[in-house]
C-alpha cells in the first residue's frame, strides 16, 4: 500500500497484455514450440497469471471460459468488475489491491479461495454466491463491525479465515467470538485452532449461539415449509387442479362480484349460500381428487412408455454395439494383412473385402436402426392413442363435474331470485322489519334493477366458473399436444443422429482405407 | 465256535498267573454258555429258573465269550464295573419277568416267526432287557448335536465286526461304556450307541431289529457312489416370466420359413434321439456290469440300524440311518428288507405289518395296536385316532382273558438304564478312527480318512477316484488339510490332464485363493485366484501361459479392469539366463478399464493397447450413452528429422484419431502432444508394472515351494494341549507358584520355636524366660555365625595349604615332568587360586554381613508378638 501509483502509469488489460501473459505462462519446451506454432485460444487457458502490473482496471477478460486460477494481486484495482463470464473459477487473488467493497462476484459460484488481503474493504456482504468457499482472506482491511463475522455463517464448507490486520481483530474477544460462532473453522489467522480454546469458547459464548442456532433453526424450517408448500402446488399444477381443494373458487366467485355480496344482506341468503358453498366445494373437491388420480394415472403411462421406449433403444444400441465391435475385429485383421502383403492385385482384392465389408456393415446398422425407427413408432402411436384417450376422459368428467357446479348456481340463482323479489315486494309493500344498508336498499327500488343486479351476480359466477374451466381444459390440452409433440421430435432428433454418426463411421473407415490406398500405392 | 474259544483260551494260556486255573475256567464258561443258550431257546422260563440262573452267573467269574473275542478281556474288569452291570435290580427281574411271558404269548400267538430278541446278555452274562441297554446321552460337543453328525461319528469311531451268525441276532449285547472302550462293534453295538445319542439330542430314534441286504450288513460301500464325488446339482433357475409391458416393441417381423425349420427340428430330433438310445443302452450295459450277484440268503441276514421318526427336532420325515455308515436313507429304500421288532428307552414293539415288499409298504404309526405290537402299555406314543380306539376296544371285548394282565401291566414302566452315561474324552473325539485312519472303499472311489495333527503335512482326508470299477487306473486325487499354516485347504490332482488345482482358505499370505498349474515351472500355463478386498492392488485373477500374461483386477481408484501382456521369445544373453536376471521382452500390452463416472465418455479410454515393438498406442474410448460407436485414437511415434533437421516434435499424421463428435481442442497438435507424453509415461508404468508381476509369481512360487517343504501346522491358542508355548508357559507359571509357596513356607519358618520348645509347654511366659528366650537365640545366631565364618576360614587355609603342597612339590619335580603333568599342574593352579579367592569373597563378604543380619534377627526378636510385650517393659 505504500507504493505511490501515480509515479508510474496505470493500466488496463489489453489484449497485448493478456497474449504476452499466457505466452510466459502456457506450456514450455517442445510443447511451447507446438503451442507457438499454432497459438493458444484464451478459452483453453485454465490458469493466468497478471501481478504487479499496474493494473487499474480489470477487463478483457471475457474470453477466458475455462479459466480456474486467477491471479490479480499487487494491482491499484479499484473496483471488482468484469469477471462475471469466469464461472469456472475456483482460485481467485486479489490481494494488494485498491478495493473498497466486495461486488461483481455473484456468478463464480464455483470459487473455493478468495483472496482480499490488503485492500480497504470496511464490510464482508456480497459473498452469497459462493457457497463453496473454503478459504477467505481479508487480513489488512478495514473491518471494524465484529457482528459482520455472523455473515460468514452461511459458509458451510469455510475452514480458513485471515481476518488479522482489521480494526476488528484488535478488539478483546475477538478469538473467542470467532471460535464460538465459526465452530466448522479449522485456522484462523494462519493458526491452527486449538480443539480446547474452540470448548472454552464455545461454552463462553453458550447461550448466544443456543438463541442464534434457534432463530436459523425457525428460519430453516419457515423455508423449508415455504418450498414445501410451493412444491405441493406445483404438483397440482401438473394435474391442472391447483385451488380446486378448497373453497377459493367459490371465494373467487363473490371477490369481484358487488351486487352479490349486497345481496348477501338479504334475510334468509346467508344460509342460503352457507348450504351452497358447502355443495359447491364438495363438487371442487371432486375434481380435485379426480384431478390428482389422472395425473397418477397420466404419469404411470408415461413412465411405462418412456421405460419400454429406454429399453426398445437399449437392446438395439447394444446389437449395434455388438456388430460394429465384430466389424472393427475383422477389419483389423483385414488392414494388418493389407499392410503386410506385398502383391499389388492380392492388395487390391482386399481392399475391395475391406470396402464391401464396410458397406455391409453400413447396410446392417441402417437395418437395425430403420427396424427401431418402425417399432418406435408403433409405440409411439399407441402411446398417443392412449394419452388422449386418458385427456379426453379427463375433460369429459371434469366437464361434467363442472356442470353440476354450473347446475348449482342456477338452482342458488333462482333461490336468490326467489328471495330478492320477495324481499321488493316487501319493501314495496313497506313491510320489511330489518334494516338493510343503504347501499343494498338501492337496489330494490324496482323490479328490473333487483334482477339486473341478481342476474349480474348470476353472469359473473357462471364466468368464474366457465374461465376456470376453460383454464382447465386447455391446460391439459396443451400439455398432451406439448407431450407428444415432443416425444415426435425427440424421435427425430435420436433417428437423425444416430444416422449421422453411422455415417461418420463408416466415413471413417473409407476414408481410412482410402488413406492405406493411397499409401500404399505411393509406398509401391 | 470251537476254534474261536480255543484262541480264547490260548490267549489266557499265555498269562502264567492264570494257568493252573485254566482247565477250571475252560468248564465255567462251558457251564456258563449253556444256560444262556437254554434262556434264548427255551423262552418260558420260571422265576425260580430265573433266580437260579441269576446266582448261577453271579457266581462265575467273566468269561469272554467267543462272540466278543474282539474285546479284550482287560477291559471288562467286571470289579470296575458298577453293580448294576453285573446285577439285576428288582424292577428289571419284574421286567424280565413280563419280557417273557410276553415272548411266551407271543411264540404262541405267531409260532411260525423268529423268537424275539428281547434280553440279550450284557458283559457280565447277566440278561438285561435291550431297551435298558439304551442310555439317552447329550454329548457336549456342539458337533454330535444333529443327526447326520453323529451318525458320522459313531460309525467313524467304531469299527465293524460282523456277526457271528449272519442269520440270528447276537446272543450278547455289550453296554455302550465296553463298546466305546473297545471301539469295536456288530451292528447292534453301533445302533444302541447311536440310538442312544440321538434320543439324548432330542430325536424320536429307535433301534431297529431286522433284515438288511448284504452291502448292508457287510458294511459294503463299493456298490455306492461316494458322496463326495457327487457334485451338487445347480439349483436350475427358474426364470421369472416378465409380463410383457404396455409398450414393449413388436420383434421384427420373422421372415423365414417355417415349415424348413419343422424340417430342421425334426432332423435335429431323430440325431438326438438316436444319441439318447445309444447313450441309454451304454449305461444299461455298465449297470448290468455292475450290478451284485444274487445273494443266496437275502432276505434273512439279521441287521440293526436306527429309525428316526418324525415330529421332533423338526424332522420332517422318517427316516433310516444305517449305523454302520451313517448313511440316511428313505423308509422305502430296497436295502432294508424287512423289521422284526424296534425299542426304545421306554418300550419295546413288534411289528406285525407283512414285510414282503421289503419297508416300502410299513407305516411307521407306533400307536396302533393292529400293526405295532407293544409291550409295555402306558408309553408317551398315543392312540392315534378316535375311530382306532374303537376298533381296538371291540378287539378289547374279543380278547377279555387278555384284558386282566394287560391292566396289570399298565401300572409298569421302564426301568431306567443299567449302563453308565456315555463318556467320550476330548481326544477320543478328536481322534475318532481307531486308529486316527479310515479307509472307506466305494464305487470307483476310495476315500481315506486322518485325524487331525495325525499326519505332519495337515492332510485329513483323501478321496481318489477311479476310472474303472477295479480300482486301478486313477482319474483324479482330492486331499483335503487342515490346520495348515499356509491355509492349504484342498490339492486336486487330475491325473488325466497333469492338471493340479491347490485351493487356499482366505489367509494366506499372499491372499491366494485358488492355485491351478501343471508344473511349478515359471513361464508356463497357471491361473492364480486371489480373494479380492485384500490386495491392495485389486488383483482377481492372474492367468498364464507360455508367451502370455492376463491380469484381471477389480476396484481400483485408477478404474484399471484387465491387463494383457504378450511376450516375445527371449533375447539371449552372456550373462545369467534366469528368469530374474532377463525377463522376456514385452511385445503387447494390453489394457482395459472400467467406466470412471466422473469423466465424460470421450475421455475416458476403455482401452490402451500398448505396442512396444512398434511404437504404436492404440487408445479406445468408452461408448457414451446413446451412441454405438466409440472414438479411437492411434498414435504413431516418429522420431524423424525433417527436410531442415530440425526434430520433428509432433504432426498431424502421427496422431490418426475417429471422433464420435468432432470437438475442438483435441485437434491441436498440443493436446495431441500432451496425451503421447502421458502416454508414453504411462506405458512405461505399465511396463513396469508388468515386470514386478512377473516377479510376484516368481516369489508366490518359491514360497509355495517353501510352504509345501515345510508344511508347518498352526495349533489355535485355545488347543492347550498342542500348543506348545503356551503349555510352556503354563508350566512356566505353575513352577513360579510353587516357588512362592515354598518361599512363603520359608518365611513362615519360626526362628524361636526351638528355643520355645526347652520351655515348659501351656505356660506363660514370664518376663525373666522372655529376656533368656531371646539371649539364647541370639547367642545361638551369634554362633551360628561364628561358626559359618570359621568353615569358611578353614576351608580357605585348608585350600591354601594344599596350594602350596602342590607349588613345592612342583619345585621339586619340574625337571623330570612331562607336559602333560605340568598343564594338569597348571590348570590345578588355576582352579585352586580360584577357589581361594571364592573363599576369601565369602569370608569377607560373610564379615560384613554377619552383624547387619544378627541386628536384623535383634530386632526382628523386639518385633516378634510372642516378646513385645516383655520387650516394651524391658526397654
Amino acid at each position: 500500500m505504500s507504493r505511490s501509483y501515480e509515479s508510474i502509469d496505470p493500466k488496463v488489460i489489453d489484449d497485448d497484455m493478456l497474449k504476452v501473459a499466457v505466452g510466459e505462462q502456457g506450456p514450455q519446451e517442445e510443447a511451447g514450440q507446438l503451442a507457438k506454432q499454432e497459438g493458444i485460444l484464451f478459452k483453453d487457458v485454465l490458469s493466468l497469471q497478471l501481478d504487479f502490473q499496474n493494473i487499474l482496471r480489470i477487463d478483457n477478460l471475457w474470453q477466458f471460459e475455462n479459466l480456474q486460477k486467477l491471479q490479480l494481486n499487487n494491482n491499484i484495482i479499484e473496483r471488482i468488475e468484469g469477471l462475471e463470464n469466469l464461472i469456472h473459477l475456483v482460485w481467485l487473488d486479489l490481494s494488494f489491491n485498491n478495493i473498497e467493497t466486495i461486488e461483481g462476484l455473484d456468478t463464480l459460484v464455483n470459487l473455493e479461495d478468495l483472496s482480499l488481503s490488503n485492500n480497504r474493504i470496511s464490510k464482508m456482504d456480497s459473498l452469497d454466491a459462493l457457497v463453496k468457499l473454503q478459504v477467505l482472506s481479508l487480513g489488512n482491511n478495514q473491518i471494524s463491525n465484529i457482528m459482520n463475522i455472523l455473515y460468514l455463517r452461511r459458509f458451510t464448507d469455510l475452514r480458513t479465515l485471515t481476518l488479522s490486520g482489521n480494526p476488528v481483530a484488535e478488539a478483546e474477544e475477538y478469538k473467542m467470538f470467532i471460535y464460538a460462532y465459526l465452530p466448522d473453522l479449522v485456522y484462523l489467522d494462519f493458526r491452527r485452532i486449538d480443539e480446547q480454546a474452540k470448548e472454552m469458547a464455545k461454552m463462553k459464548h453458550q447461550y448466544s449461539i443456543d438463541e442464534l442456532k434457534h432463530r436459523e433453526a425457525q428460519m430453516q424450517a419457515r423455508l423449508e415449509d415455504q418450498k414445501l408448500q410451493q412444491e405441493k402446488l406445483a404438483q397440482h399444477k401438473l394435474a391442472f387442479v391447483e385451488h380446486l381443494d378448497g373453497p377459493f373458487l367459490f371465494n373467487s366467485m363473490y371477490s369481484e362480484d358487488v351486487e352479490g355480496n349486497k345481496l348477501s344482506y338479504l334475510p334468509g341468503v346467508g344460509e342460503l349460500l352457507e348450504t351452497y358453498k358447502d355443495k359447491f366445494v364438495v363438487i371442487c373437491l371432486n375434481i380435485f381428487e379426480y384431478g390428482l388420480k389422472q395425473q397418477e394415472k397420466r404419469k404411470a403411462e408415461l413412465d411405462t412408455f418412456n421405460e419400454c421406449m429406454q429399453e426398445a433403444i437399449q437392446e438395439n444400441q447394444e446389437k449395434g454395439k455388438l456388430k460394429v465391435a465384430k466389424f472393427e475385429e475383422k477389419h483389423l485383421l483385414n488392414l494388418n494383412a493389407i499392410r503386410e502383403e506385398t502383391e499389388l492385385p492380392n492388395i487390391e482384392k482386399k481392399l475391395t473385402e475391406c470396402s464391401d465389408d464396410i458397406n455391409d456393415l453400413f447396410n446392417m446398422l441402417m437395418t437395425l436402426e430403420m427396424q427401431l425407427v418402425e417399432q418406435l413408432e408403433e409405440a409411439i402411436n399407441i402411446f398417443e392413442r392412449n394419452i388422449t384417450d386418458l385427456v379426453g376422459l379427463f375433460i369429459e368428467n371434469v366437464q361434467s363435474l363442472m356442470a353440476q357446479c354450473r347446475d348449482l348456481e342456477n338452482h342458488h340463482h333462482e333461490k336468490l331470485l326467489e328471495i330478492a323479489i320477495n324481499t321488493l315486494e316487501k319493501i314495496l309493500k313497506g313491510e320489511m322489519d330489518e334494516d338493510l344498508p343503504d347501499d343494498v336498499r338501492a337496489l330494490f327500488v324496482d323490479k328490473d334493477t333487483t334482477v339486473n343486479a341478481v342476474g349480474a351476480s348470476h353472469d359473473i359466477h357462471l364466468l368464474k366458473i366457465d374461465n376456470r374451466e376453460d383454464e382447465l381444459v386447455t391446460g391439459i390440452n396443451s400439455w398432451c399436444a406439448h407431450l407428444l409433440d415432443k416425444i415426435h421430435k425427440d424421435e427425430i432428433m435420436r433417428n437423425r443422429k444416430r444416422v449421422k454418426e453411422i455415417n461418420q463411421y463408416i466415413d471413417h473407415m473409407q476414408s481410412e482405407l482410402d488413406n492405406l490406398e493411397c499409401g500404399d500405392i505411393i509406398d509401391i | 465256535m470251537e476254534v474261536l474259544r480255543e484262541k480264547v483260551e490260548e490267549e489266557e494260556a499265555a498269562e502264567r498267573e492264570e494257568a493252573a486255573e485254566r482247565a477250571e475256567r475252560a468248564e465255567k464258561m462251558e457251564r456258563m454258555t449253556k444256560p444262556a443258550e437254554v434262556s434264548k431257546e427255551e423262552t418260558i422260563l420260571t422265576q425260580d429258573e430265573l433266580q437260579d440262573l441269576e446266582k448261577r452267573l453271579a457266581a462265575i467269574e467273566t468269561p469272554i465269550p467267543a462272540e466278543y473275542s474282539f474285546v479284550n478281556k482287560a477291559l471288562i474288569d467286571v470289579t470296575k464295573l458298577p453293580p448294576s452291570y453285573t446285577t439285576n435290580s428288582t424292577k428289571e427281574e419284574h421286567l424280565l419277568q413280563v419280557a417273557d411271558n410276553f415272548s411266551r404269548q407271543y411264540s404262541h400267538l405267531c409260532p411260525d416267526r423268529v423268537p424275539l430278541f428281547l434280553h440279550p446278555l450284557n458283559e457280565c452274562n447277566v440278561p438285561k432287557f435291550v431297551s435298558t441297554t439304551l442310555r439317552p446321552t447329550l454329548m457336549p460337543y456342539p458337533e454330535l448335536y444333529n443327526w447326520d453328525t453323529c451318525a458320522q461319528f459313531v460309525s467313524d469311531f467304531l469299527t465293524m465286526v460282523p456277526l457271528l451268525d449272519p442269520l440270528k441276532p447276537p446272543t450278547y449285547l455289550y453296554s455302550s461304556t465296553i463298546v466305546l472302550k473297545a471301539q469295536k462293534g456288530n451292528c447292534f453295538d453301533f445302533s444302541t450307541l447311536l440310538c442312544s445319542m440321538l434320543i439324548g439330542s432330542g430325536y424320536d430314534a429307535y433301534c431297529v431289529n431286522g433284515y438288511g441286504s448284504l452291502d448292508l450288513c457287510l458294511m459294503d460301500l463299493t456298490r455306492e457312489v461316494c458322496p463326495l464325488t457327487v457334485k451338487a446339482k445347480e439349483a436350475v433357475k427358474k426364470k421369472e416370466k416378465v409380463t410383457p409391458k404396455k409398450y414393449a416393441i413388436k420383434p421384427p417381423r420373422d421372415l423365414t420359413s417355417r415349415f424348413e425349420q419343422e424340417q430342421e427340428e425334426k432332423r435335429l430330433q431323430e440325431i438326438k434321439d438316436l444319441q439318447e438310445k445309444r447313450l441309454k443302452e451304454e449305461e444299461e450295459r455298465l449297470l448290468e456290469e455292475e450290478k451284485a450277484k444274487p445273494d443266496p440268503l437275502h432276505g434273512l441276514r439279521v441287521h440293526c440300524w436306527v429309525l428316526v421318526l418324525a415330529g421332533k427336532r423338526e424332522v420332517p420325515e422318517s427316516f433310516f440311518i444305517d449305523s454302520l455308515t451313517a448313511r440316511s436313507y428313505s423308509t422305502k429304500d430296497d436295502h432294508f428288507l424287512g423289521i422284526e421288532s424296534l425299542w426304545n428307552h421306554k418300550n419295546y414293539w413288534i411289528n406285525m405289518q407283512d414285510c414282503w415288499n421289503c419297508c416300502k409298504d410299513l407305516v411307521f404309526d407306533l400307536g396302533d395296536p393292529v400293526r405295532w405290537e407293544y409291550m409295555l402299555l402306558g408309553t408317551d406314543k398315543p392312540h392315534l385316532s378316535l375311530t382306532e380306539e374303537d376298533d381296538e376296544g371291540l378287539d378289547d371285548d374279543d380278547d377279555i382273558d387278555d384284558l386282566g394282565k394287560e391292566e396289570e401291566d399298565k401300572s409298569f414302566d421302564m426301568p431306567p438304564s443299567w449302563v453308565a452315561q456315555i463318556e467320550i474324552t476330548p481326544e477320543e473325539f478328536e481322534v475318532r478312527w481307531p486308529s486316527g485312519k479310515k479307509v472307506i472303499q466305494y464305487k470307483r472311489a476310495q476315500l481315506e480318512k486322518w485325524a487331525p495333527y495325525l499326519n505332519s503335512n495337515g492332510l485329513v482326508c483323501r478321496l481318489t477316484v477311479y476310472q474303472d470299477l477295479q480300482c486301478t487306473k486313477v482319474l483324479e486325487i482330492k486331499e483335503w488339510y487342515q490346520n495348515r499354516e499356509d491355509m492349504l485347504e484342498l490339492k486336486h490332482v487330475n491325473k488325466v490332464t497333469g492338471l493340479q488345482v491347490d485351493y487356499f482358505k482366505p489367509g494366506h499370505p499372499q491372499a491366494l485363493r485358488v492355485h491351478s498349474y501343471k508344473s511349478m515351472l515359471p513361464e508356463m500355463d497357471r491361473t492364480m485366484e486371489f480373494y479380492e478386498m485384500i490386495r491392495v492392488d485389486g488383483l482377481i485373477k492372474r492367468e498364464e501361459t507360455p508367451m502370455t500374461m492376463t491380469e484381471c483386477y477389480q476396484g481400483r481408484s485408477d478404474f484399471l479392469s484387465y491387463r494383457h501382456i504378450n511376450f516375445g521369445p527371449r533375447v539371449k544373453k552372456l550373462t545369467q539366463n534366469s528368469a530374474e536376471s532377463n525377463p522376456r521382452p514385452m511385445v503387447k500390452i494390453t489394457e482395459r478399464f472400467f467406466r470412471n463416472p466422473a469423466k465424460p465418455a470421450d475421455e475416458d479410454v476403455a482401452e490402451r493397447v500398448f505396442m512396444i515393438l512398434e511404437e504404436r498406442i492404440q487408445l479406445r474410448y468408452h461408448c457414451r450413452d446413446d451412441y454405438i460407436t466409440a472414438s479411437k485414437r492411434e498414435f504413431l511415434r516418429r522420431t524423424e528429422v525433417d527436410s531442415k533437421g530440425n526434430k520433428i516434435i509432433m504432426t498431424p499424421d502421427m496422431c490418426i484419431s475417429f471422433e464420435v463428435e468432432p470437438m475442438e481442442h483435441t485437434k491441436k497438435l498440443l493436446y495431441q502432444y500432451e496425451t503421447m507424453i502421458h502416454l508414453k509415461n504411462e506405458e512405461k508404468l505399465s511396463r513396469h508394472q508388468a515386470w514386478e508381476s512377473e516377479l510376484e509369481v516368481l516369489e508366490i512360487l518359491k514360497q509355495r515351494e517353501e510352504e509345501e517343504e515345510a508344511h508347518t501346522l498352526t495349533i489355535s491358542i485355545y488347543d492347550t494341549k498342542r500348543n506348545e508355548k503356551s503349555k510352556e508357559y503354563r508350566e512356566a507359571m505353575e513352577r513360579v507358584l510353587h516357588e512362592e509357596h515354598l518361599r512363603q513356607v520359608e518365611t513362615q519358618l519360626d526362628y524361636l520355636a526351638p528355643f520355645l520348645a526347652q520351655l515348659p509347654p501351656g505356660e506363660k511366659l514370664t518376663r525373666w524366660q522372655a529376656v533368656r528366650l531371646k539371649d539364647e537365640c541370639l547367642n545361638d545366631f551369634k554362633q551360628r555365625l561364628i561358626d559359618k565364618a570359621n568353615l569358611i576360614q578353614a576351608r580357605f587355609e585348608k585350600e591354601t595349604q594344599e596350594l602350596q603342597k602342590k607349588q613345592q612339590w612342583y619345585q621339586e619335580n619340574q625337571i623330570t615332568l612331562t607336559p602333560e603333568d605340568e598343564d594338569l599342574y597348571l590348570s590345578y593352579c588355576s582352579q585352586a587360586m580360584f577357589r581361594i579367592r571364592i573363599l576369601e569373597q565369602r569370608l569377607n563378604r560373610h564379615k560384613e554381613l554377619a552383624p547387619l543380619k544378627y541386628l536384623a534377627l535383634e530386632e526382628k526378636l523386639y518385633k516378634d508378638p510372642r516378646l513385645v510385650d516383655f520387650m516394651k517393659v524391658f526397654v
